[in-house]
């Protein structure tokens, strides 16, 4: 996994948002890779910082945020110091973005084939036929039924999972080589979120795209992910392979998500763990580790100091203190260990009988 | 469609039958009475004029009377202020001007509202918008009529850059449309503060939008996603006032019409209100509420031409 070639790299970014009541901190200092052809999912609360990090990617910040230090690097570029022209050119033919929202997405008066063949158009050297049968094909590869009849139809006249569908043809529309997902399928339920899923994970393998999966949704990363990263209060506090984050997490905040989460082995005996409190207000980032205050492991050095990223393995690495050779050994909670061993016997129960 | 446009217009008769009675009993309401109080009129005349007009019996015969002619299209002819011409061709003879007024007011109005709220919606927040809205609410607060006389004050009679009334010339000549500018403008200025002000706020929702979020992250430049799809999805609700605006411009010619002596329809009701010539309020009421429904039939059914949404969704 570590040699294969990074399409992306973050470094060290840094945003802040000008408010009325002052500087919000939501990034501060994220650093992640995206390889050639991996889904990479990013995990986290409300306002923990997934979507700005992902829209700084996009150039598509808010007009008061701030990129206060570090580097986006793609290409060898540093997309940070893009202005809006040069993104113009890389948005859509090189990285492309699903939103959230299907009903919102698309423009309610603009027909759905113009919509999808806008951006060809634009981008140039292509004929109108051309765009046109390559909108259908399209249209077709992200299972639309009859696209030469929906071609010529508006918005209003799909329902939510197709919508999402069209927005996925208009991401793919200029062949990107990075899809940023901004929790796709928050908005639609639940048969039609694992049709959605499917058929994003079926374009990752056929086109060999790199995927950045923002979800809150640890059923959806388990799901779709290659590799992991766990986001609190603007920081990537975990970040390993799937089977790291989920039967082997380190950080305490991973714990607790996957502790709180209740999946198809839970009965009523089992234990579901709440995190205590609220995220930190982002106007005052917390000294030390933002999550200490929520945290029953922390420990004194948690409130003074920020813990730097501990090695676990050449994939796993994990920001708590807990790691750090002369801190107390501390394991996982109870009720997670018999989780993860009960899920392990699933799997192998499944891929026996597989 | 065509069942709707049907019930539209049931629906839009009994509007007119309400205004038309509500008028009626408002203006009988009125104190005086139309053969005036002048000792010189003796008895007989007068009584022999009142039960001309039926004016002897109970209000609700004359209402009768009056229901019974104007479902014929009796609409009676005038009683004071053209005697005995009727009120049709009055109204018809007064028309021309006042279209004229408002159909360059709409030349005016819309297009440079449109640009304003667009320049002002781009620039938000910025000292070009602030000025711009700060502009919008005071033409907006400001009543037609005293731009009317302030412009009438200065750019007519103290700088004699235009003449101070309407010519009247009877055919739209250079100094005929010269001594309109002054009542066009101040026709015009609520008008585009309106039109500037809906314009922002609709362009403001549009440019904030998830959809100008994907067609910029899908490779279009900020101006071509401002101009494909937020200014087109914007001029959809602007239909909405647009019309009704013909209407209040319209209504608020009554009084800018007097001020520049303009033989419209605004100054006629007016002056027919005053002298207590109820068949001819009442014929000039008709019309204004006509056009004003016919104006609302209109929008609603552009916005099934405009809004595919409407146009495609209601067939069945």
């Amino acid at each position: 996994m570590e040699n294969r070639e990074k399409v992306l790299q973050i470094k060290d970014l840094y945003i802040t948002f000008n408010t009325f009541s002052g500087k919000v901190h939501a990034v501060r200092g994220v650093n992640f890779d995206l390889h050639k052809g991996e889904t990479l999912a990013i995990v986290g609360e409300s306002g923990s910082g997934k979507s700005v990090t992902n829209k700084t990617i996009m150039g598509i910040l808010a007009k008061n945020a701030n990129i206060e230090k570090g580097e986006i690097l793609y290409n060898g570029k540093d997309l940070t110091k893009f202005n809006d022209k040069e993104f113009t050119k890389i948005r859509g033919s090189e990285i492309s973005m699903i939103f959230q929202d299907p009903m919102s997405s698309l423009d309610p008066v603009m027909k759905i084939g113009k919509q999808i063949t806008e951006a060809m158009l634009v981008k140039g050297n292509i004929t109108k036929e051309e765009a046109k049968k390559k909108a259908i094909k399209l249209m077709g590869a992200v299972g639309i039924p009859h696209p030469e009849k929906r071609y010529e139809q508006y918005p209003f006249q799909f329902s939510g999972g197709m919508r999402q569908r069209i927005v996925i043809a208009i991401a793919l529309a200029c062949d990107p080589d990075i899809l940023i997902c901004d929790e796709p399928t928050t908005a639609l339920d639940v048969t039609i979120q694992a049709q959605i899923l499917d058929l994003i994970k079926e374009i990752q393998k056929e086109r060999q795209i790199s995927v950045i999966f923002i979800t809150h949704d640890l059923g959806v990363v388990a799901n779709m992910a290659d590799r992991v990263a766990v986001m609190y209060a603007g920081k990537i506090v975990e970040t390993g392979t799937v089977d790291e984050i989920f039967y082997d997490p380190k950080h305490p905040y991973t714990w607790s998500l996957l502790a709180s989460m209740p999946d198809l082995d839970t009965d009523a005996t089992d234990e579901l763990l709440v995190i205590p409190g609220t995220p930190p207000n982002m106007l005052y980032p917390p000294k030390g580790d933002a999550f200490a205050p929520r945290n029953r492991y922390a420990m004194e050095i948690d409130f003074k100091e920020e813990p730097p990223m501990f090695r676990v393995s050449d994939t796993h690495y994990a920001a708590t203190w807990l790691l750090h050779p002369s801190a107390p050994k501390i394991d996982m909670p109870d009720a997670l260990k018999i989780r993860i061993e009960k899920q392990q016997e699933r799997q192998v129960l499944q891929n026996e009988t597989n | 469609m065509l069942r709707y446009i049907g019930q539209r217009l049931a629906a839009m008769a009994i509007t007119l039958f309400l205004i038309i009675s509500i008028s009626f009993f408002v203006l009988h309401a009125m104190p005086g009475s139309i053969v005036g109080d002048d000792p010189m009129i003796p008895q007989e005349v007068r009584k022999a004029i009142e039960a001309k007009y039926h004016l002897d019996k109970p209000l609700p015969v004359q209402y009768g009377y009056f229901l019974k002619d104007f479902l014929s299209f009796e609409f009676g002819t005038s009683l004071k202020v053209q005697p005995r011409v009727p009120v049709f061709n009055i109204i018809a003879e007064k028309l021309p001007i006042t279209l004229q007024l408002n159909i360059f007011s709409l030349i005016l109005t819309v297009p440079l509202g449109i640009t304003f709220g667009i320049i002002a919606a781009l620039k938000k927040n910025t000292r070009i918008d602030h000025t711009i809205s700060t502009l919008t609410i005071f033409f907006i607060s400001v009543p037609s009529f005293v731009f009317a006389a302030v412009m009438q004050y200065y750019m007519a009679f103290k700088w004699d850059l235009v003449p101070i009334l309407l010519s009247t010339e009877p055919t739209l000549t250079w100094t005929k449309f010269k001594s309109m500018i002054l009542p066009i403008l101040s026709l015009s200025f609520s008008g585009i503060a309106g039109i500037t002000r809906y314009m922002r706020a609709e362009l403001c929702d549009a440019l904030n939008s998830e959809y100008m979020l994907l067609a910029k992250t899908k490779g279009l430049s900020q101006v071509q996603a401002t101009v494909k799809h937020a200014i087109r999805n914007s001029f959809i609700p602007l239909a909405n006032i647009i019309v009704p605006m013909f209407l209040g411009i319209l209504g608020g010619s009554m009084v800018v019409e007097n001020i520049f002596s303009i033989p419209g329809t605004g100054s006629l009701m007016v002056r027919s209100i005053n002298a207590l010539d109820h068949p001819l309020s009442i014929a000039v009421l008709f019309f204004y509420s006509l056009i004003g429904l016919i104006s609302i039939l209109l929008v609603d059914l552009s916005y099934g031409i405009i809004d595919p949404r409407i146009r495609i969704g209601g067939r069945k």
